[in-house]
């Protein structure tokens, strides 16, 4: 369970350029469920899913994961938390152009020492799963947007997480490939993941599998 | 097991990241492998002239002493021999005469050494390879002398010296006394200088004050001097040429650092994706770390490999004319291989280090980004 507590989040605090991108945001969320952060573009739906997923820390306010408060956490254990407890969706898939598919899949999961082999034949099983398996030796600029988009789920799932977050996944994708995109993420929450996403698309918010729809609005919660 | 297991993951995505940009990583282990090249081959070059020269000294008289006239190196009376061996120590005195030849016709100096325990028959004299070769005989022909009055003194070479004792005789030519006074009329009585032998080699100093104070009019000189000489002239010699070379290795600094210090806004988006994904600051380092070390580590091998064929294989050809000496005839031989620990480490702190540190710094800025910088890309 996710649990977020009075939080804010300002950026150049104490600047001219001062801006609030969170402003004091009550939100708990619960284990093994389908959410979405629904709202316009400067909504903070993006920012707050930096912060749940402790890759950036609140000015104010606390963030307990598992009953564990993380916010004053030092930078080594948050790392250790994203990597174990989380898998990420970027909007631009953000996968590194030049390696080949597998080797983007095993990327989070090279600073844990797990054996190159062992990890190995599980990213290729991840690919194998999303039917990349033939593409797995392929360089990702070569991919598809689906391709790439299915290259970057198997990637958040490498240390098989809890978590899934997802900022704005179908931005780049036509609704066929969004429609894909959401079976996927429904197999996933079947298989007991925690699944997070911010969008603004239909598409996305109005499926079937979406538990919870949070609107943000000027980086509060106004409505859900 | 898992520390291991972590780096070499790391290790093996910085090939990966190394073999995407495969051009502009070529080109910098190329230029940096020049210039390892060229540094460690003045460095081998010198030192193994230094250690050459070393080991034939070692078989050089432990004394010589010269007669001064106005400052300038004159003849010495052989009368001297006799005021020397009476000091207590001097173990033997014998006189030597040698000179020097200019032959206009080849354009060359010889050196002519008097040696009669090896060469004594008249008419005939034994060469170095440079001699042979700048009078391009192999075994025989014969050499015209012209003499002191004008006249042509013919001398037959009767053998050519074998290319291992080159370095130190490559000019020289082993003359008969007779022929030796007969070409540059060289009086009776006299030597070019004496040579010593001493019982006690710590006792040398005290023999050269002694000698000093006897014949006032003598220089003694000590091989010790000699070889600290040839040492600054080598050493002095491969400082020029590192002068000349600083242009360049600068040049390569500057490229190197400006490589180094210049992430590309690519490469930080790269290592923004790696800290969203879960890689600590620390990791990233270590990327950078080993990023550093591959290409500095094969451009120094390489670089080492490639300076010892060239100075060890090919005689130093880049170098030759400025590190030999300024002469006619050069001496043609193999240097014997002689590297010491203390060199590869110093060329090692020269080259791998600065460009490692260089790679390290903009890294660590790099890596110290906020995670979330990747959702805002």
């Amino acid at each position: 369970m996710i649990e977020i507590k009075d939080v804010r989040k300002v950026f150049n605090w104490g600047r001219p350029n001062e801006f609030v991108a969170i402003d004091g945001v009550n939100l708990c969320l619960h284990s093994q469920s389908v959410t979405v952060l629904k709202g316009p573009s400067g909504s903070g739906k993006t920012t707050l899913l930096t912060l749940i997923a402790c890759m950036a820390r609140p000015t104010s306010g606390r963030i307990t994961l598992m009953d564990r408060e993380i916010t004053s956490l030092p930078e080594r254990f948050l790392t250790e938390i994203r990597r174990r407890t989380f898998g990420f969706m970027f909007q631009q898939f953000n996968l590194i152009k030049g390696l080949t598919a597998l080797e983007n899949v095993m990327l989070p999961a090279y600073p844990a020492g797990e054996k190159h082999a062992v990890l190995e034949k599980r990213a290729g099983e991840l690919l194998g799963l999303f039917n990349l398996s033939e593409k797995s030796r392929a360089k990702v600029e070569w991919l598809s947007g689906g391709e790439a988009q299915r290259v970057a789920i198997a990637r958040a799932l490498i240390n098989n997480p809890s978590i899934i977050i997802a900022d704005e996944p179908t931005a780049h994708l036509d609704t066929k490939l969004s429609r894909e995109f959401m079976e996927i993420l429904l197999s996933l929450a079947r298989d007991g993941k925690t699944i997070l996403i911010a969008s603004h698309d239909p598409i996305v918010y109005e499926s079937d599998m979406v538990e919870r729809v949070v609107e943000m609005r000027d980086g509060k919660i106004v409505g859900e | 097991m898992r520390v291991i297991e972590k780096h070499r993951n790391i290790l093996d995505f910085t090939l990966s990241s190394l073999a995407r940009r495969k051009g502009k990583n070529l080109s910098l282990v190329f230029v940096y492998t020049f210039v390892v090249f060229l540094i460690a081959s003045v460095t081998f070059f010198t030192h193994s002239l230094k250690t050459e020269a070393e080991v034939i000294l070692r078989d050089a008289p432990e004394m010589m002493v010269q007669r001064l006239v106005a400052g300038r190196h004159d003849l010495i009376p052989m009368s001297y021999m006799d005021t020397i061996r009476q000091i207590r120590g001097v173990q033997s005195v014998t006189s030597r005469l040698w000179g020097y030849y200019f032959d206009p016709t080849n354009g060359a100096n010889y050196t002519l050494l008097v040696k009669p325990e090896e060469h004594s028959t008249s008419g005939t004299i034994l060469v170095g390879r440079g001699v042979a070769r700048s009078v391009r005989s192999k075994q025989t022909g014969t050499i015209p002398f012209k003499t002191y009055d004008g006249s042509y003194l013919f001398l037959r070479i009767k053998e050519v010296f074998t290319a291992e004792s080159e370095l130190a005789n490559a000019d020289l030519i082993l003359i008969s006394e007779a022929d030796f006074k007969r070409l540059f009329a060289y009086p009776d009585g006299y030597a070019t200088d004496l040579v010593l032998h001493v019982r006690n080699a710590n006792e040398l100093p005290t023999i050269a004050t002694k000698i000093t104070h006897l014949l006032p009019d003598t220089r003694p000189i000590l091989r010790e001097e000699i070889v600290r000489t040839y040492d600054a002239v080598f050493s002095w010699r491969g400082g020029l040429v590192i002068v000349v070379l600083l242009g360049v290795v600068l040049a390569f600094f500057i490229l190197a650092w400006e490589k180094a210090t210049g992430l590309s806004a690519e490469e930080r988006r790269e290592i923004g994706i790696l800290k969203g994904l879960g890689w600590e600051t620390t990791d990233v380092l270590f990327m950078k770390f080993w990023e550093g070390a591959v290409i500095s580590l094969s451009a120094f091998f390489l670089g080492i490999l490639c300076a010892y064929g060239h100075v060890f294989f090919t005689s130093s050809m880049l170098f030759e004319p400025a590190l030999k000496g300024w002469s006619v005839i050069y001496p043609d031989f193999r240097l014997t291989p002689v590297i010491s620990a203390y060199q590869i480490s110093t060329l090692f702190f020269l080259t791998v280090l600065p460009y490692t540190v260089a790679t390290i710094v903009p890294a660590w800025r790099a890596a110290t980004v906020d995670p979330d910088t990747v959702m805002r890309a």
